[in-house]
């Protein structure tokens, strides 16, 4: 009896959390003024003629092609770094190994809100405002992919970069050829934790950018909420295609995910 | 390793392998400076990210904050504590602390009430049908980018035609101005504070949950310790690091919430901060001050603000731990 409450306890939960999301395929696929409706509308017509009005009356591709572009070179950035970084608190004993792993840890300690005003003077003396790089460049070193690969790579097999050194291999290569390669799980991690927080990334752009050409998408949407003030079909639409890679990318690796985030298994069967 | 004494006794019991030993030694010692360097090489490209764009901008800030700085002009004079002098007779100032706190008081609390408890549910329920399922639509809302979900959001506090209103109406409740409400407009926010970051914290939960020593759990039920008991005596204290953890991840990150408050009471209100300044925190003031007004040493005399209050409520939510934490 209380398994049964307990059960329908937990889909209620579960569906009151999805509900907002099911709302924006439901305003955004559904009949004009479907949002005005009272009671409102519950079930999603597949209308998809307002999603495509919205998507060629505003320069939708130029946002998502700059969130990519943002995107894909900060996950490249953050696996090199992450990877080398990691490397040398795994491996390497030098003066300073300790050192960098709370020099490491301490910039997750620094209040973000705090530094954006130091940070904007740094990046206008760099001139990097209104650029690519300056959207992209802060981000390229991360703590959690740092401590990823240092763990991973503490649990490889000494013997492993012993045979490269007798072998002659440099370090460059045998983190190429066999040290990254045998971290694929940490790879992966580095890939989607940054892969979400830099397609969700607003703050830094909107203070980053004054051009429209530059932003991603989700600056982008804001300037259209402004603009579009309660025309809820459109701006769900346009929600819609800021949350559809979040959305199909979470639907393929989400135990991945969360597994990522809680930094463990978070699920155990008796 | 023990590099010391087979040295001395190898040199003197065999000098013919002497010149051997040297050249071994001096081989080490190159291996160990070419392994230095390559350390520092490898460290190189996150430590001048984290000096240029971190650790540098927050010794930069205490300069610009007692400095009259101007971003345009080339020389700035030492102006002490008058950027503070003038931030203390600013009504707004106070405003947003006040309303930093209002927020940070409900919201922490709450989040970490409910996820403990939803950790609970899918915990216990996890071998139910679809408890995968549930988890992982816990968890969606806190990946989904703010100002995407933020329009749905907008619509479900509309007064006339939203979602909000209509639960409330079906329940037979008054309905709510939500955000464009002096009253509701911060509330509202923190609902979709809590909505969207409640899944990262049961998720961690979960994660402390697992760890659970299953012997101490089974020989507690055999001793007849079940249900509140159990919860109170036996997994509440086991969890409590990870209950710490979130309790300070929580504020930290809500002390600093910028991007709904922006986009929820943005809007006709030019810079966002709700109707009345009800939804200016302390993060909306820092930026708007320096983003808006270009007002930048008055806005980082507010940011050290910040910095020194988070400073202080970690480390004094630290020493609450401390009494109550227990570590295994």
């Amino acid at each position: 009896m209380s398994k049964f409450i307990a059960y329908g306890l937990r889909a209620v939960v579960a569906a009151a959390m999805a509900a907002p999301i099911y709302w924006v395929f439901v305003i955004a696929t559904g009949y004009h003024g479907a949002a005005y409706s009272i009671p409102p509308v519950w079930r999603p017509l597949f209308h998809w003629a307002p999603f495509l009005f919205v998507w060629t009356h505003t320069p939708w591709a130029r946002y998502v092609v700059n969130s990519v572009v943002i995107s894909a070179s900060t996950i490249i950035l953050v696996v090199v770094t992450s990877a080398l970084a990691g490397y040398a608190l795994a491996e390497l004993k030098f003066p300073g190994n300790s050192m960098y792993f709370y020099v490491t840890l301490g910039v997750m300690m620094l209040p973000q809100q705090a530094l954006l005003v130091p940070q904007y003077v740094v990046m206008y003396h760099l001139h990097l405002l209104n650029t690519y790089t300056g959207l992209i460049i802060p981000f390229a070193a991360s703590t959690s992919g740092i401590f990823l690969f240092r763990q991973f790579f503490m649990k490889l097999p000494v013997s492993y970069r012993e045979i490269a050194r007798l072998e002659g291999v440099s370090t460059l290569t045998y983190l190429r050829r066999v040290a990254v390669p045998l971290a694929r799980p940490a790879v992966a991690t580095t890939v989607l934790l940054t892969f979400i927080s830099s397609w969700n990334q607003f703050q830094w752009p909107l203070i980053m950018t004054v051009s429209s050409q530059l932003q991603p998408i989700e600056l982008a949407l804001s300037h259209y909420m402004q603009a579009y003030q309660s025309h809820w079909r459109e701006l769900t639409a346009a929600a819609l295609i800021a949350l559809l890679p979040i959305l199909i990318v979470f639907a393929l690796t989400q135990r991945h995910i969360v597994s990522a985030v809680a930094g463990g298994e978070v699920t155990q069967k008796d | 390793m023990n590099r010391r004494v087979p040295l001395s006794e190898d040199a003197r019991v065999n000098s013919a392998t002497g010149g051997g030993l040297l050249l071994w030694l001096s081989w080490w010692n190159a291996y160990a400076l070419r392994e230095t360097l390559v350390g520092y090489g490898l460290i190189l490209p996150s430590l001048l990210v984290f000096l240029v764009f971190y650790y540098g901008p927050a010794i930069f800030l205490m300069y610009i904050a007692f400095f009259h700085w101007n971003i345009f002009a080339s020389q700035s004079t030492f102006v002490g504590l008058h950027n503070f002098s003038v931030l203390i007779h600013q009504p707004v100032f106070w405003q947003s602390l006040l309303n930093t706190g209002y927020y940070v008081v409900l919201v922490v609390p709450v989040t970490t009430l409910l996820a403990l408890a939803l950790a609970l549910l899918l915990r216990e329920t996890r071998n139910l049908r679809g408890g995968g399922l549930s988890q992982a639509l816990v968890f969606l809302p806190h990946v989904t980018p703010v100002v995407a979900t933020s329009i749905i959001w907008v619509w479900i506090f509309d007064p006339t035609f939203g979602l909000a209103n209509a639960v409330l109406h079906f329940l037979q409740l008054p309905q709510l101005g939500w955000l464009s409400s002096v009253h509701w407009a911060l509330p509202s926010v923190m609902i979709y504070t809590v909505w969207h970051s409640v899944g990262l914290y049961t998720v961690l939960f979960l994660a402390g949950l697992a760890t659970l020593p299953k012997q101490v759990l089974e020989a507690a039920q055999m001793d007849g310790v079940r249900g509140w008991r159990s919860f109170r005596r036996i997994i509440l204290p086991l969890i409590s690091p990870i209950t710490f953890f979130v309790i300070v991840l929580a504020t930290i990150n809500t002390m600093q919430t910028f991007s709904q408050i922006y986009t929820l009471t943005g809007g006709p209100h030019g810079g966002a901060g709700g109707p009345a300044f009800s939804t200016t925190t302390d993060s909306l003031l820092i930026y708007q001050t320096a983003f808006l007004y270009l007002h930048f040493s008055l806005s980082s005399a507010m940011s050290l603000v910040l910095f020194a209050l988070i400073l202080t409520l970690t480390l004094v939510q630290k020493l609450i731990a401390d009494r109550m934490v227990f570590y295994r």
